[in-house]
């Protein structure tokens, strides 16, 4: 857009992962931050393999390759090929119900057990807009039913202690308003070291493909139909 | 959410091996509704890849079923050198318990790619065939001798004598469409006969060069029928140089067929399927028209109209007896590549032919020894490591056959100072039913086969199956024919804003 005429920024895919309890609200999340919109009543997540949105940065851009974990979370079975990789994680709970802060602790205990050594987690504590700091998302007055407009079971102070123990990045958001959303990912961008990033595949103006890339075959490639062995000369 | 028991389910299947695993990605877009199970806490079931501390409890839970095991493992234990501080970390490893291959032109690789499920999963290529080569006099080492691949390979190599590679030549081509007439006549006289009496008095080959050749069928027993040998030689050579230069096989990183079960299992989840695994079945009451019901072991009871499993249990006395071993050297030499532009390999195969050990006084190896060799570009150990799969018939001599050919496998490739060995798990797996059963509501898979290279025989009972799911909706052309999920952007879409 603006900087067309300029030298294309750096663009990199980071794998990020979503965890947590089910019905958080993980799946809204995401889609407030790659669609910007959001679904009241939503079913449980169903078609939704992956879903992939960039991210500016001013000195390159990260393409988020964003996993939902398709439901496989509910029974703790998830397979290893999901935490395969990822850069970073998306650690949910409900603001209003604590046990889903005592699951996401538990998810964040597999995440530095299963997943590589430098991912990025990010703790959200999300439906900010059923409590009463929610409002300051703008003003969303007739959402809860709840008159009393707090609904809020985990405090701010908690889950912050907790996440700076574990070296967490931390927000509150709502996916319904849309509140501090955009800021979780741009955090998370900005918190990926330059050095674990890889340049996405197929970027002309990037580095040198990964030596991994050179490796890997292509099956979807340009076959050849009559490939025989040898040449006929 | 609505409890399990609430419910009534169309399929529940049972396991996680990649029968099932292929089945539930072939439902994945059915709008039936689905509940997977595995009595396993991982993916895979038989071919499944484990970390150290899985494998350990897999070996001691074999441990204590002892005979009564069901199972079609058996006899498995771990060997580890006493302080081995070169091991590393148990999830920096993944032990495939079924490394096979998988040719260029197999079905399963049409299934994945015409699913969509292959993006998910990242191949290496299957470089080199190699033969070992016993010494010929006691002082002498052994040796490696990489069979040629190609046919400017074969005009290139040293090893073997101008006039044998005349008729090797001749046979590649004859192979390469040996089921058409009038092809098909010169060797239907042999069609039940052994594989090496067709290549010799029709080819003249001596018995090195008929090794060379059974070495590419990955023959477990070293002799296959003409009919079925030609069968298997024809897919390796029509399978090379399809995704590439050099190769005619691939391997999914970080694990082989494990990796294609849990990418298709997450396939099955993203179209509404629910996982639970560490969860089997206890027994089945199909006392209720139309409806079977299932006790748990996790205790809940659910209700279905189908079930899917497998029956995985030993029927047979004989199998395969296989020695992974991790080992604390990179093995360089055994992954290069060898045709210009091909893809660097990751695994290698070396055959060491009936005969070729002597284990015991006076005793040589029954039958062929292949040995898998992985570098650490599969995943399945850290970088300076390397992985290797031995495998042979099952006999009462087997562990010690295979604890010989690791040795000599090791004196073969000649890495100085000798590379520690810092890890070993042994186990037999045996055959199972062969034959499936696919009536009424409760279908279970044939145990799946034990060979070193993919058999798309395995693809039969899953297209049945999920048949017999779909009853008259079933549109076979439609099978495994997805498009992408929505978010799934090609790779050369706009990169900048």
């Amino acid at each position: 857009m603006a900087d067309s005429a300029n030298a294309p920024k750096p663009s990199s895919s980071v794998k990020l992962v979503l965890l947590g309890e089910a019905a958080v609200g993980k799946s809204s999340l995401v889609l407030r931050f790659v669609n910007n919109d959001f679904q009241e009543n939503k079913e449980p997540t169903i078609g939704a393999a992956f879903l992939t949105q960039k991210c500016n940065l001013p000195t390159r851009t990260i393409k988020f390759e964003i996993w939902d974990t398709a439901g496989q979370e509910r029974f703790a079975s998830l397979a290893p090929m999901y935490y395969r990789n990822a850069q970073a994680a998306l650690v949910v709970y409900d603001l209003t119900k604590p046990t889903s802060l005592v699951k996401a602790k538990h998810w964040v205990a597999e995440l530095q057990r299963q997943a590589s050594p430098g991912i990025v987690i990010a703790l959200v504590g999300n439906k900010l807009d059923l409590t009463s700091d929610g409002s300051g998302s703008g003003g969303d007055a007739d959402s809860a039913g709840d008159d009393s407009g707090d609904a809020r079971k985990v405090t701010t102070e908690e889950a912050k202690a907790y996440a700076e123990e574990e070296g967490l990045l931390f927000f509150e958001t709502s996916a319904k308003t849309g509140y501090n959303v955009t800021e979780v990912f741009t955090a998370i961008a900005n918190a990926i070291p330059e050095t674990s990033l890889k340049s996405a595949r197929g970027a002309g103006a990037s580095h040198a493909a990964s030596r991994t890339e050179e490796q890997r075959v292509n099956l979807n490639g340009p076959r050849d139909p009559n490939a025989k062995e040898g040449c006929a000369c | 959410m609505e409890s399990l028991g609430d419910t009534l389910w169309d399929v529940v299947i049972c396991g996680t091996g990649l029968q099932q695993s292929l089945l539930a990605l072939a439902l994945s877009r059915s709008g039936k509704k689905i509940l997977h199970l595995d009595p396993n806490d991982f993916y895979g079931g038989a071919e499944a890849a484990l970390t150290l501390q899985e494998a350990t409890a897999w070996v001691e839970r074999l441990d204590k079923s002892g005979s009564r095991s069901s199972s079609v493992f058996r006899s498995a234990s771990i060997t580890k050198s006493e302080d081995s501080p070169a091991l590393s970390f148990s999830r920096a490893y993944s032990l495939a318990l079924a490394p096979q291959l998988i040719h260029s032109r197999s079905q399963l690789l049409n299934d994945l790619v015409s699913s969509r499920a292959y993006k998910q999963v990242e191949f290496l290529a299957v470089g080199s065939f190699f033969i070992f080569q016993p010494p010929s006099e006691a002082s002498e080492k052994p040796t490696l001798n990489r069979i040629p691949s190609t046919r400017e390979d074969v005009f290139l190599t040293t090893s073997i004598p101008a006039k044998a590679k005349r008729g090797l030549m001749k046979f590649l081509k004859f192979v390469l469409d040996y089921d058409v007439e009038p092809k098909r006549e010169s060797w239907q006289p042999y069609t039940d006969m052994p594989l090496s009496e067709f290549l010799s008095k029709e080819f003249k080959m001596d018995t090195q060069l008929q090794t060379y050749i059974i070495t590419l069928t990955l023959s477990l027993d070293g002799n296959l029928s003409t009919k079925d040998g030609l069968a298997v030689i024809h897919r390796h050579l029509s399978s090379m140089g399809v995704f590439g230069p050099g190769f005619a096989a691939i391997y999914p990183k970080w694990g082989g067929i494990s990796e294609i079960a849990q990418v298709s299992c997450r396939a099955g989840a993203v179209g509404g399927a629910v996982y639970m695994l560490g969860t089997g079945i206890e027994s089945i009451d199909t006392t209720v028209a139309d409806q079977i019901q299932l006790q748990l072991t996790s205790g809940d009871t659910v209700k279905t109209r189908m079930l899917v499993k497998s029956s995985e249990v030993a029927v047979e006395e004989s199998g395969v007896s296989r020695l992974i071993v991790i080992i604390g050297s990179p093995l360089k030499m055994l992954f290069e590549a060898v045709v210009e532009g091909q893809q660097k390999p990751a695994v290698a195969v070396v055959a060491l032919p009936s005969g070729s050990l002597t284990y015991t006084a006076g005793k040589t190896s029954p039958f062929p020894v292949y040995v898998f060799a992985h570098s650490s570009d599969t995943g399945e150990c850290p970088v300076g490591q390397s992985m290797l799969y031995l495998t042979t018939m099952t006999t009462p001599d087997a562990e010690d056959v295979l604890g010989k050919a690791l040795q000599s496998f090791l004196d073969a490739v000649g890495v100085q100072p000798s590379p520690d060995i810092l890890y070993q798990l042994y186990y037999e797996r045996m055959a199972g039913t062969v034959d499936g059963q696919m009536e009424g509501s409760i279908l279970s898979f044939p145990a799946a086969s034990p060979s070193l290279a993919f058999d798309d025989l395995t693809l039969g009972p899953v297209r049945e199956a999920w048949k017999r799911v779909l009853g008259d909706a079933a549109d076979e052309s439609a099978y495994m024919t997805f498009a992408d999920r929505e978010g799934i952007a090609d790779d050369d879409d706009d990169l900048y804003d």
